[in-house]
């Protein structure tokens, strides 16, 4: 493997983050090489289900790459301690509820008298302003305001969330991706800003093709169970021994799918099907016409076959059979933590590789502060000094 | 508004994507001030895309915003000594052809990096650049079953179901913007750019996150679990007497809060819903108990009660209620471009709002080679040098 440094190993990153929007953001530089600090209450003073969870594996997941230290940001000996890792930091993230930042005295506007060149990325339900910024905001509440799940799902059945926490992690992934954008444009003003976005921006964000269909032309996207919203055929079909996706909705894949099936001239030459306005209004019976072909051949025969003919195919895992996958398991999608009382733990790779830099995990998830006496250390705070801020109830 | 450059208003990218994922990351770069010179194939010119008839819908406007369009055969000798002199200035070439085109092209990152080192090159792929599905077609539904999310969305025993958006296409789009940035933030310190690619799958299965991680970790294989949080309860879909609203309280703190709001504080303290691994076990009961209460009063009724006892809970909208909300309104998400044909038009914006540097919609969608002329000439082409080009079907 390489061994340079990862793209983001010349930062530090102050972590102020609860829950997992924020955590999502700071992970994403984290595991890309920023020195990240996790700031977190001393305990005793939390509010998450923090003992029950702390080697869980999402907690696990979630703080990985990561030193703790504990602080406690509502005396005034822990806000000055803040301060001073804010003079040399590059990066703060927090996703208080938007009013709390600036009732604790460590908001942007703080901060940048302080440092100039800090980027201060903060994540929030509904946003920084607005009727309901002051709300409580969770994934859930987004995926409903943002409209997923009314486009998730068959249609008369409900509506049907994402089994993912869709909307925290994209807001995180945004939010990471918006700081980078601030310290590389810092490159040349020299001066950091304010980054903010929310569970609902990044929720419609997402949302794209289904809300730029409303946007521009007026049409409120439906339900449409395991089809694709516009292109035909996408979707689920029947093998003989369970179900497979197959995509072939441009006019090149659809007739090759038809070949594939044994039908190219009846199906791919087919006039009522020549454009994909017309298999989107003829949709079922196509879809029917699909079903009755795929159901008498087995997954693994009709994947093999479509993959030979290059129309878009593939099974439907449950997460085991994912990383069993022979092609996922060339993607390093799992690597591998070492922690001292569990042992190799793999955990939960990233997407994107860079070849001349690439990611490499360093550090499974920290026990509460436990780094906290070696980061003052490093801001030069003596042995006493540490002392005296864990009896008063700093750290 | 403020009147600066954008984050990467000085960088240049080349953009030779289709479909959705690749363009996906462009637009994300030219969103944010790139300027981004589009490829497109000249026309008649063999392209395998609804493109005649998508090009006035609202996706293709949508997706290819911000972005100046040249035509260029990359298959002429001619086409690709143009392509090369573009990229020789050029900071990204972004390309989301099937893993081995680029190489049969002669357009690949060693062939570019010789004519610039600096080249930050970006590949997206539906499986990877590797292993045993590298060279099949992958497309988003493809992903989507490969990474198991279809696994774990919908109701139990109802089969699975896909996201109501093409969720591997839009995430590795945004996670490969963001490599790039990160490349670009590198090369400031190294000089050097790198190949940086991801694919649909590698996507699918990052945002995945806790539901990999739990297997990953503990060995638990996820399974649909409808309208609930995968692992925290209560969150979900509720009944109100006129309709349906999603509630999020499973945390100790706010379940206690949900409890006191719904009139029944004791709910709190029964012992089977003392603690998160009680509410997971009892969840059927639990749900039952609180819709019994909920359906007594309109949603809107209760989303008001929930919000002023800060309990996260809000409505299930379609795409026309989501841009109706008084907050959406406030958020920024529907800016307006103006085209020449088409006027005024709302798009999809930004979810990321920068404070000092923020995102501005400069153009609409091009049409086809509208500034070949224009980009040609910048890079020297005489008058006399692209009429010759246009002859030869090079542009």
């Amino acid at each position: 493997m390489v061994d340079a440094p990862m793209p983001l190993s010349r930062f530090k990153v102050i972590d102020l983050c609860r829950a997992r929007a924020g955590p999502t953001c700071v992970r994403q530089l984290a595991d890309w090489g920023a020195q990240t600090i996790k700031v977190e209450l001393p305990p005793g003073g939390t509010g998450v289900d923090d003992s029950e969870t702390r080697h869980g594996f999402d907690f696990f997941n979630l703080h990985r790459n990561k030193r703790s230290m504990t602080l406690n940001l509502k005396s005034e000996e822990g806000k000055k301690i803040l301060f001073k890792m804010a003079e040399t930091a590059d990066v703060i993230v927090e996703n208080y509820r938007p009013d709390v930042k600036h009732r604790l005295g460590i908001d942007y506007e703080v901060m940048k008298k302080i440092n100039p060149r800090i980027v201060y990325a903060s994540l929030s339900g509904f946003g920084q302003t607005g009727p309901y910024s002051g709300r409580a905001g969770l994934d859930q509440i987004a995926q409903g305001l943002g409209g997923i799940m009314s486009v998730t799902g068959l249609p008369g059945q409900g509506p049907v969330r994402v089994g993912i926490p869709i909307c925290d992690l994209t807001s995180g992934l945004l939010l990471a991706q918006g700081v980078m954008m601030a310290l590389l444009e810092r490159e040349v003003s020299g001066q950091g800003q304010w980054v903010h976005t929310s569970l609902t921006e990044a929720m419609i964000q997402l949302m794209d093709l289904q809300v730029a269909r409303y946007l521009k032309d007026g049409e409120v996207p439906k339900q449409e169970g395991n089809n694709h919203p516009t292109g035909v055929p996408t979707g689920v079909f029947k093998a003989k021994d369970g179900l497979i996706n197959i995509q072939a909705a441009t006019p090149h894949l659809f007739k090759r799918m038809a070949v594939a099936l044994g039908v190219g001239e009846k199906m791919g030459e087919n006039p009522e099907y020549a454009n994909n306005k017309g298999r989107r209004e003829h949709r079922e019976r196509l879809n029917g016409e699909i079903d009755a072909i795929t159901q008498t051949k087995t997954m693994k025969e009709w994947i093999d076959i479509f993959a030979k003919a290059g129309v878009p195919a593939g099974p439907i895992y449950s997460v085991d059979q994912t990383f069993a996958d022979p092609q996922i398991k060339t993607l390093n999608m799992d690597p591998v933590v070492h922690h001292p009382e569990m042992g190799d733990v793999r955990i939960l790779g990233q997407a994107v590789k860079m070849t001349r830099t690439p990611q490499r995990m360093r550090m499974p998830t920290a026990e509460l502060g436990q780094h906290t006496d070696e980061i003052l250390a490093e801001y030069g705070y003596s042995k006493a000094e540490i002392a005296a801020f864990h009896k008063n109830g700093a750290v | 508004m403020v009147d600066a450059p954008m984050p990467l208003s000085r960088f240049k990218v080349l953009d030779l994507c289709r479909a959705r994922a690749g363009p996906t990351c462009v637009r994300q770069l030219a969103d944010w001030g790139a300027d981004v010179m589009w490829i497109e194939q000249p026309p008649g010119d063999g392209n395998n895309f609804d493109d005649s008839e998508a090009r006035t819908g609202s996706d293709f406007f949508n997706k290819h915003r911000n972005k100046r369009s040249v035509t260029l055969n990359l298959k002429s000798e001619e086409g690709k000594k143009i392509f090369l002199k573009m990229a020789e200035t050029a900071d990204v070439i972004v390309e989301n052809y099937r893993p081995d085109v680029k190489h049969r092209l002669g357009i690949d990152y060693e062939a570019v990096s010789k004519v610039n080192p600096r080249i930050v090159y970006a590949s997206l792929s539906g499986f990877g650049q590797s292993g045993p599905y590298s060279d099949r077609a992958g497309l988003d539904q493809i992903a989507q079953g490969l990474g198991g999310l279809m696994s774990v969305t919908g109701i139990p025993g109802g089969g699975p179901v896909r996201a109501g958006i093409p969720i591997c296409d839009l995430m590795s789009g945004l996670l490969l913007a963001q490599g790039v940035i990160m490349a670009l933030i590198e090369r400031e310190v190294s000089g050097k750019g790198q190949w940086v690619h991801t694919s649909l799958t590698e996507a699918m299965i990052q945002l995945m996150d806790l539901q990999c991680a739990r297997y990953l970790k503990d060995g638990e294989v996820p399974g649909q679990e409808g309208n609930d949080h995968p692992t925290n309860r209560p969150t979900g879909v509720f009944k109100a007497k006129d309709g349906l609203m999603n509630i999020q309280a499973s945390t100790q703190h706010l379940f206690k809060r949900l409890a006191n709001s719904l009139g029944v504080p004791a709910m709190a303290d029964k012992p089977e819903y003392l603690k998160p691994k009680d509410r997971k076990a009892n969840s059927a009961k639990l749900s039952a108990e609180i819709n019994a209460i909920t359906q007594t009063r309109p949603a809107q009724e209760w989303i008001e009660i929930f919000a002023k006892a800060g309990v996260p809970a809000g409505p299930i909208y379609s795409v026309d209620q989501t841009f109706a909300d008084p907050q959406i309104k406030t958020l920024n998400m529907d800016p307006i471009v103006e085209h020449p044909v088409e006027g005024k038009v709302r798009i999809v914006g930004q979810a990321v709002k920068m404070s000092r540097t923020p995102q501005r919609m400069r153009m609409a969608l091009p049409d086809k080679g509208q500034h070949t002329d224009e980009i040609l000439a910048s890079y020297g082409y005489s008058k006399a040098d692209i009429a010759g080009f246009r002859q030869r079907k090079v542009i």
